[in-house]
């Protein structure tokens, strides 16, 4: 509860929250204008308006590739990490709870190593063919720094339900662990697999670093395009970057959607008002 | 002119009138409470003397000063919350300084006065632990001591026992009730468990639905209910319908009723006759005595409530309940018939409320 | 016959965990671990050596390092000190409404660090920024070349416009945290606004505030793609070093880069670590207060 909250906000928190505004607001409201002004570089508004930058940007070589890796890899790293992940959160609460605090540990370990580390590490040690400056180990390395974000829904997910319970009514039934986990457990913790693969998939199409250290040139994803454009060419890398914009709020606003969906029914669900 | 003076005090929030036309004369020195059920709006009027909450029309005055809109922390009041009450990160020294570091004291005169006032609630020897390792009981004593200590002129208490033990509510409310007293401090009580405000109070406040329903002491409030709702809320009644036959009679379905405190209702006017439980004894011959009343019934019923049973009969159709004082020689079973008898001055009868 | 059956099976029921531990093994500890190994090997000798820890000391080096550490602690510090106040005018907005808004706004920025930002700020204050522009023509002030976005003073501008939502969103919990019984004794104790917050509030804040900073400082620190895009190598930070280092692997001596890695992972271990105790100290204060 607030202390004393007026009926009416103050000045200073007029002007604190004014300036976080216009500086959270004017970088990309100012990109996305750009990428379709035509001058824009003696006054205020743009001098006129055009769409020919996107049609450009659309026409850039590599520009389909770009993208098609991009969500390779992303869809890619989402599917390895359920695979991994939701299991193990499950295997962890149900039957080994004593291994949580190292499940734990492991979670926060990729905030604590910078993404070139980590590419440093694993370009020097999987040197070998076939491994070295592959896909596969960029996917290995995207999972590994992706993980948290896949976590963090599912375990909260499962923490909500009460899980063991469910796991002992359906072997009570004679449901062997697959069968739980496919007809029990994921259906009721679907909003927390999808809130983390959204996540995962918003923060992987985003991805530069790992990309550019660990496959390079060979594996160009749509980040990788950008920053080459920003070098090259203004009006295009501008494009990129309202669409790059775009994807992530889009993302940030289906994943709100998904929670707030989940809420619903779980109150539903609990007999909840 | 009273201490401390409430004069046509309303307070809304939105749609909702949580306190409406409150008037009230609280004596220096007194220990009022206010009892209600929740969301009668005792809260709110306390909220409002201490100035965490402003009146919407009326006004509060203290000791001939009107504070209606000082702010809170200019009005010299002390208060003690439900929960939360002791700031976590000082200790409790440190909490029961705290009132006396912002008027400014200096250093030896804060000891001083923290010692007095800790031996005062009898817990002195934890002055240096944190909240956080003290009981529920122990956090109130040092809420109430931490608000003490700086003399304020009035105390203001917001159900400060009713997160606690019910042992130690009944504890610690004789320990607010001395203290208070031995300091003669002008005291308010927000409370909705009537033990505790018949038990310590010089005068109670029964409100419901933001209205005063009754202001007296405890015993009137108790033996004089003046409302059906005070009647009701206050301990149990047995109620009993009727219309007003003469000066002393209501003619109720199956009986007529002598009552003995008849106030002005006229003949054939719908009255609503209230005797209480412990009015009531249990006869299994019918003795006729004057000014004595005399219902037929079966027992339906037979709780054992430690210091008094409760024996619940069927009169009729109505079911009325008597508490008596239970000796195993008396013989009683369900089923039984018997009689029950009460003096006409045991009855308090009111009006139908609209 | 039963307990042994009962071992067994606990036994049996690590193995659920193995796949995932293996996973984390193969691409995340064992290569840190070789890392931390290799930066103390010569790779010609393959004998022990700190000879990479002393080759940091030169000039180059210890720029990395120093603008590392200037940057991350500055925007930290911004960040810190700006998201807490934004928190603050949050928290005290009458509007639920508006109050999630922003809250759902800082979640959402907090996330666009990165290339496509990097090329925001060089929109609005490169050369011919919109910005630069605006200052030019309505107030005659000249930016360039005093100042330019390609720098130290460019990066932390769009270093703090993540950072800022970064502490909102980890400081608004913390003022949820304050019970309004506590403000309100406080009042009745004689306290103004300034005195509770001084002694009360943010005494009560502060883990959380610590646990901020240090948190924003980690974030800033590993970062990367922001500051390619703005500076590449016209500014030398210790990210950037170790990628070039990646890149050109032929012509530098890994074991420098290695060397260079593991001084950052103990920098960045101290601060999740004070982070992490800073944190628990957070949440043990609100739980507490029952």
């Amino acid at each position: 509860m607030n202390p004393s909250r007026k009926n009416k906000p103050s000045t200073w928190q007029y002007i604190l929250i004014g300036v976080f505004l216009f500086y959270m607001f004017v970088p990309i409201v100012s990109t996305y204008i750009f990428s379709v002004a035509t001058r824009w570089d003696r006054t205020i508004l743009p001098e006129g308006y055009t769409l020919n930058y996107y049609t450009q940007a659309f026409k850039a070589s590599y520009f389909i590739s770009s993208l098609k890796n991009s969500f390779i890899l992303s869809i890619a790293t989402v599917l390895v990490g359920l695979i991994i992940i939701v299991p193990t959160v499950y295997w962890v609460h149900v039957r080994v709870p004593y291994t949580k605090p190292l499940l734990d540990v492991l979670m926060i370990l990729p905030f604590g190593i910078p993404a070139v580390v980590l590419a440093l590490a694993l370009v020097q040690v999987y040197n070998f063919a076939p491994l070295a400056r592959s896909p596969v180990l960029l996917i290995g390395a995207v999972v590994i720094y992706s993980m948290p974000f896949m976590y963090r829904p599912v375990s909260n997910a499962i923490q909500a339900i009460d899980v063991i319970t469910l796991t002992e009514a359906g072997q009570s039934l004679g449901a062997n662990t697959f069968q739980l986990l496919r007809r029990v457990i994921i259906p009721n913790i679907l909003t927390g697999i999808w809130s983390g693969s959204l996540l995962v998939f918003a923060t992987v199409f985003a991805e530069f670093t790992l990309t550019k250290l660990i496959v390079g040139a060979r594996f160009k994803t749509f980040p990788m395009l950008l920053v080459e454009y920003t070098r090259i060419n203004g009006n295009t890398a501008a494009a990129f970057s309202v669409i790059s914009f775009t994807i992530a709020w889009l993302a940030s606003l289906l994943i709100l959607w998904v929670g707030s969906k989940g809420q619903a029914s779980y109150q539903k669900a609990i007999g909840a008002r | 002119m009273a201490y401390l003076e409430l004069k046509n005090v309303s307070k809304q929030f939105g749609n909702v009138t949580a306190v409406r036309d409150f008037n009230l004369d609280i004596e220096k020195g007194s220990l009022v409470s206010f009892l209600g059920p929740s969301g009668c709006g005792k809260t709110t009027t306390l909220r409002m003397i201490a100035g965490f909450e402003q009146p919407d029309q009326g006004t509060i005055t203290l000791d001939n000063i009107d504070i209606t809109t000082i702010p809170p922390n200019k009005r010299d009041i002390g208060m003690v919350f439900q929960a939360y009450a002791l700031f976590p990160n000082l200790s409790v020294r440190e909490n029961v300084a705290f009132g006396l570091e912002m008027k400014k004291f200096p250093k030896n005169e804060i000891n001083q006065r923290v010692s007095e006032v800790l031996e005062m609630v009898r817990l002195t020897t934890i002055a240096n632990r944190f909240p956080h390792q003290l009981s529920g009981g122990q956090q109130q004593r040092i809420a109430l001591a931490r608000a003490l200590a700086v003399q304020p002129r009035v105390l203001l208490l917001d159900e400060p026992l009713s997160a606690l033990d019910a042992e130690v509510r009944v504890a610690l409310r004789a320990e607010i009730r001395r203290i208070q007293s031995q300091l003669a401090i002008t005291t308010v009580y927000v409370t909705h468990d009537q033990e505790e405000a018949l038990s310590i109070s010089d005068k109670v406040v029964v409100m419901n639905n933001g209205c005063i329903e009754q202001v007296g002491s405890p015993e009137s409030i108790y033996r004089q209910p003046q409302t059906r709702f005070v009647a009701t809320f206050i301990g149990t009644a047995n109620q009993f319908s009727g219309k007003v036959s003469d000066d002393h009679s209501v003619q109720c379905e199956h009986a007529q009723l002598q009552v003995a405190d008849m106030r002005q209702f006229s003949k054939g006017e719908d009255v609503v006759v209230l005797v209480r439980p412990e009015s009531i004894q249990i006869q299994f011959e019918p003795t006729h005595e004057p000014n004595w009343n005399l219902l037929e019934g079966v027992i339906e019923t037979v709780t054992f409530h430690g210091a008094v049973t409760r024996i619940g009969v069927n009169a009729h159709g109505q079911r009325i309940v008597a508490d008596i004082t239970y000796s195993s020689s008396t013989p009683i079973s369900l089923g039984q018939h018997c009689w029950l008898a009460f003096r006409s001055e045991s009855c308090q009868v009111m009006g139908l409320e609209k | 016959m039963a307990s042994i059956k009962a071992r067994n099976r606990n036994k049996l029921d690590l193995l659920g965990v193995v796949p995932f531990l293996l996973f984390c093994l193969a691409f995340e500890i064992v290569p840190i671990i070789l890392l931390i190994r290799g930066s103390l090997i010569d790779k010609a000798t393959k004998a022990f050596t700190i000879k990479h820890y002393l080759a940091l000391g030169a000039p180059l080096y210890i720029n990395s390092f120093w603008n590392s550490i200037k940057l991350s602690g500055l925007t930290a510090l911004i960040g810190c000190i700006l998201g807490t106040l934004i928190a603050y005018a949050i928290y005290r907005w009458p509007s639920t409404r508006v109050q999630h808004a922003l809250v759902t706004l800082s979640d959402v920025t907090t996330n666009f660090a990165g290339a496509p930002l990097a090329f925001a700020f060089i929109v609005i204050l490169g050369m011919n920024g919109v910005i630069t522009q605006f200052l030019l023509r309505y107030f005659n002030l000249q930016l360039y070349p005093k100042f330019s976005i390609y720098s130290f003073s460019g990066l932390v501008l769009a270093y703090v416009y993540f950072q800022i939502p970064l502490m909102i969103l980890l400081v608004i919990p913390a003022f949820e945290g304050l019970k309004k019984e506590w403000f309100e004794s406080a009042q009745s104790l004689g306290a103004s606004n300034f005195q509770y917050w001084w002694r009360i509030g943010l005494p009560l804040l502060m883990p959380s505030i610590i646990a901020g900073l240090t948190l924003l400082f980690a974030n800033a620190f590993g970062a990367y793609a922001t500051a390619y895009t703005l500076v590449e190598s016209q500014l030398s930070l210790v990210t950037l070093q170790i990628g070039f280092m990646i890149a050109g692997e032929v012509r530098h001596d890994p074991g420098i880069g290695m060397a260079m890695s593991v001084v950052s992972l103990i920098l960045m271990g101290l601060s999740i670590g004070i982070y992490q105790l800073s944190a628990r100290r957070a949440k043990w204060l609100v739980k507490s207060s029952s």
